[in-house]
This record gives C-alpha cells, structure tokens and sequence, in this order.
C-alpha cells in the first residue's frame, strides 16, 4: 500500500489550514493510520506548535532538502500516537529553500511506510503553494463562510484544475450555525452553488480549537465526546477512508431548507 | 482540461500566460495562438509569464525570435524561477511589469487602458471573424479569458474572472463575473445568460453592473446595447 498525499490549502491566509492539517493528521493516526504532517509554511512554521512538538524539532524540512540529515531524523515521533509523525518547516528560511521536485522526492521516499500524508501550505498561491501542492494526490481546499475567502478557494481550484490536480475537496471552517440560520452568514449551500466542488467537511467555529492550539494538543485527541468541531475533524477523517458519513445535523437543517426554498421558487 | 495560454491586456501591451506542465509543447501551442490573433495582436508589445517552468538562455531565445517572426516584441519575461529571471535579465528583458498597475499574478482588473475597447482601435478594424471558442467548464476567480471571436461557455463565469471576447459571449449557466462582449468595439455584441448576475458587463465601450435587486429564481436574460446603453432583457426568440 502506498501512502496518499493531501496537501491542504485556501488561498487566503488565517482560515485554518494548520489547524486542519493538525487535526486531520491526528483523527486519522486515531483510525490507526501511518500519518505524516509535513510543514509547508517554511519562514513562518506553527504546525509544530499547534501538534505540541515544537520542543522536539532538531532537524527541519530544508535540513533535509540541503542533505544536513536523513529523512527519517527530521521526522518527530508523536507522543501520543503510535503511528503519527511531523516534519517540520525551518524557521529562518524562505520557500525557496525547497523546490516543487524536492516535495515530490520527500513524499515518494515516505509512501511506501505511510498511509497519509498531510501537507500544511503557506497562504497565498506562490512558490509555496505550488511546493505544497506538487506531491499532492488530493488537494483539500479550506475555507470559511466568507465572500473573499470563497473567492481565494476559487481561484486556488482553478490552479490545481490547470497544475491537472483538481478539483479537490472542500472543507468549510468555522461556519456558525445561528449566524447562517440568520441570513448573516453563507450557507453551506452558498458556498457550494459558487465552487461546485465536492464537500469533504463542515467545521463549526469552536473556541476549543483556540485553547487546543494554545497546549499544542489537537481538539481530535481530547477525549471522545461532546467536542463538536473535534467531532467534525473526526468525520472528515472516516470519509477519506472511505465511509459515507452523515454531515453534522446542524448542517443538513440548513441544506434541506434552503433546497425546500429554491424548489418552491419554481427553479434551478 | 484548464486552459493552457491566455491572453490578456495590460497597461504595458498584453500579457501572454502560458502554462507550466511540463509537457505542455509551448512553442508549437504559441505559434498557433499567434496565428490566429495574428490581425489583433500586430506590432504589440508582448509580456510572458511562464509560472515556474525553467528556460535557459537558448530557450528564450528561441521565444524572442518566434514573437519577431510575428513582429512582435517581447520586452519582458515573468518567472518563477529566480535562474530563468537572472538569463531574462541578461538578455535585455524585464522581468517585472513595473510601472504598470499590473501585479506580478498579472491581474490588471479596472486597469485595462490597453484593452482594445476604444471606439478609434475598432473603426480601422475588420470586423470579428465568425469563430468561437467552447469552454466546457468553468471559469474561475482570477481567470481572464481573451478570445478574437465569440465565446460560448458551457458552465459558469464565476465572481473574480473575466471573458473578453471581440464577437458575442453565450454562458450556459451562471454569469457572476465580468463579461467584455465586442471587445474590438462591436456595439452590436451581445452577451446571454442563464443566469445573468454579474460583477461587470461591457459591451463595446460601454461599462454596466448588475443591480442589486434580491431577484428570485434566475431567467435567461440577455444583454445589449440599446439607445447608447446596455440592458438586459428576457431571453425571447
Ligand atoms: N473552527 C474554528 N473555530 C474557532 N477558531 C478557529 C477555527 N479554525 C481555526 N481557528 C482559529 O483561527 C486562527 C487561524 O487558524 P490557522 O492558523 O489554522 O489558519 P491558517 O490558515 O493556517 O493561517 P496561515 O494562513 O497564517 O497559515 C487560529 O487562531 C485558530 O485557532
Ligand atoms: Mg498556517
């Protein structure tokens, strides 16, 4: 079996891609998966961070390119999981330290020990993205519930179409179920009539996530119950291994009415 | 498949895009695009924007003279790759487009003077050739589309792109971006929709935008000049 690569990505800055990364990584090592993040963001590294690893680094991705160490000392072994692994991003470098080859070598040297690997990617749609997304296998576009981020997602999947990666997989993040029912936010549906692409996961805004950040532990791996963004990481992890997983109920509310609304209008 | 060369203008001439699949044949793909626009694109400066393929000296070369056989030049070259800029450099060509309110990504939005929209351009112009272009997808954010004849577009013209045709512009679907119809300065350009809600409609020299009027379940419409202005109107036959 040979490891598939998923490089997250959104354009616009600050919509969650670490965040992402970190917990899909995570929700999938917990399905007993052989997981690999890799830090894409170099110059600006937080996956570390977000993982709780940040202590641990000795080598870095760019050490790695330039030949300062193997592959395999750059890896960071999770502490919490058995099978979940991080490369991280140097910090006193830029993204041209590392080349859209250099990417595909790392990761095909990684798939034969991996069922996954996860790519964080640096905002914006320059050389780091492009660095990001070279290895990709399925590209997961993030974004949030927010015209000018949906218009970045946009973009962005007009350029895996062209790099011939497309059209990748959507996650909506931080989307407020009271705002949308309101009419101040876009719907799900919104966002969906726009991209037409295919939705992998819905995550609601949760101020967990913020406080899982900040103890550099991933919400997935607080504990089973109740946490409902940590919830939805979890089900985005289960649809990639191939199971057909209800989306959130606040969700579906949302989708039902708005189609019940577009039939009564008589059209589309 | 995504469209592998668009053709845009900017402030500085036009800004050729071409793609960076490697396996992308670029010079036999540019001669033929430049064949066709050959009437349109005459004696213009030309700008490339080659992502980050790599092109040695020899290669660039090899580009320049292509776009003197067709008398045109080519005054810079955008590149990702910082040793294709260095060779650029070195054989007189910039690899910035400064001065012009063109950012590196080439997205020159409102800033298109160098559009060929005017009335003067258009009255020594032959009229558009009867040929069309099909796009069976749709055009995303930050995609311009350029095309000397009409365009027909099977699928959606999203927020954030733009199509600029010389003839008529047909979208099979949803018109939320920005259309050009008559771009050489056909007033009698027509562009139609399914769904007609965009950021932006010309037609010739004329400029629209769509009101805001939460409407209700979309119609065909298609829009045309009328009395000096552009309207929209139900689609009839
Ligand atoms: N579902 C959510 N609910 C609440 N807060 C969230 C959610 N997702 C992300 N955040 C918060 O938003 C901020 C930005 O998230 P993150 O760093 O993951 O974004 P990013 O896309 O990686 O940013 P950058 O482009 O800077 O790399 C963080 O403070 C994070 O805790
Ligand atoms: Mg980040």
């Amino acid at each position: 079996m040979s490891a598939q690569v998923l490089t997250v990505t959104s354009g616009k800055g600050g919509v969650g891609k670490t965040t992402v990364t970190a917990n899909l990584a995570s929700a999938l090592a917990m399905l007993g998966k052989r997981v690999t993040a890799i830090d894409g963001d170099i110059g600006l590294r937080n996956l570390d961070v977000v993982m709780g690893l940040e202590n641990r680094i000795v080598y870095d991705l760019v050490d790695v390119v330039e030949g300062r160490c193997r592959l395999r000392q750059a890896m960071i072994k999770d502490k919490r999981q058995a099978e979940l692994y991080l490369i991280p991003a140097a910090q006193t470098r830029d993204k041209t330290a590392v080349s859209p080859s250099d990417m595909v070598l790392i990761c095909d040297q990684l798939r034969e020990e991996m069922d996954y690997i996860v790519i964080d990617s640096p905002a914006g749609i320059e050389r780091g993205f492009r660095n990001a997304v070279a290895p990709a296998d399925k590209v997961l576009i993030v974004t949030n519930p927010e015209v000018s981020a949906v218009r970045d997602a946009d973009r962005i999947i007009g350029l895996i179409e062209a790099e011939e990666k497309g059209p990748g997989q959507l996650i909506l993040n931080r989307v407020k179920p009271a705002m949308v029912s309101r009419g101040d936010m876009l719907s799900v549906e919104d966002v969906l009539d726009i991209l037409a692409v295919e939705l992998l996961g819905v995550i609601p805004e949760d101020e967990r996530i913020l406080v899982a950040s900040n103890q550099g532990l991933p919400l997935v791996m607080h504990g089973v119950n109740g946490a409902s963004a940590g919830e939805a990481f979890r089900n985005v992890a289960r649809r990639l291994e191939g199971e057909d997983v209800p989306f959130l109920e606040l969700v579906q509310k949302q989708t039902f009415m708005s189609r019940l609304k577009s039939f009564m209008g008589g059209n589309s | 498949m995504a469209r592998q060369i668009d053709i845009k203008g900017i402030r500085d001439g036009l800004l050729i895009r071409v793609s960076d699949n490697p396996e992308f044949p670029v010079y036999e793909r540019l001669r033929r695009e430049l064949d066709q626009k050959r009437e349109f694109l005459q004696g213009g400066r030309i700008a490339v924007e080659i992502g980050r393929r790599p092109m040695n000296s020899e290669q660039l070369t090899g580009l320049q003279e292509i776009f003197g056989e067709y008398d045109l030049t080519l005054w810079a070259l955008i590149a990702d790759d910082g040793e294709t800029r260095e060779t650029a450099r070195t054989l007189g060509l910039a690899t910035r487009l400064s001065g012009s309110a063109t950012d590196l990504d080439g997205n020159a939005l409102g800033k298109r003077e160098a559009q060929p929209a005017n009335g003067d351009a258009a009255a020594n112009r032959p009229p558009p050739p009867a040929n069309a272009l099909l796009l069976r997808e749709t055009v995303r954010s930050g995609r311009s589309v350029w095309h000397e004849g009409h365009v027909v577009v099977l699928g959606d013209v999203n927020p954030g792109a733009e199509v600029i045709a010389t003839g008529n512009v047909v979208v099979w679907g949803r018109l939320r971006g920005l259309v050009h119809a008559g771009a050489g300065g056909d007033a009698a350009a027509v562009i139609c929709a399914l769904d007609l809600n965009p950021t932006q409609l010309r037609i010739a020299d004329q400029i629209a935008v769509a009101p805001n009027d939460g409407r209700g379940a979309p119609i065909p419409e298609q829009a045309t000049i009328r009395d000096g202005r552009i309207v929209a109107e139900p689609w009839r036959h």
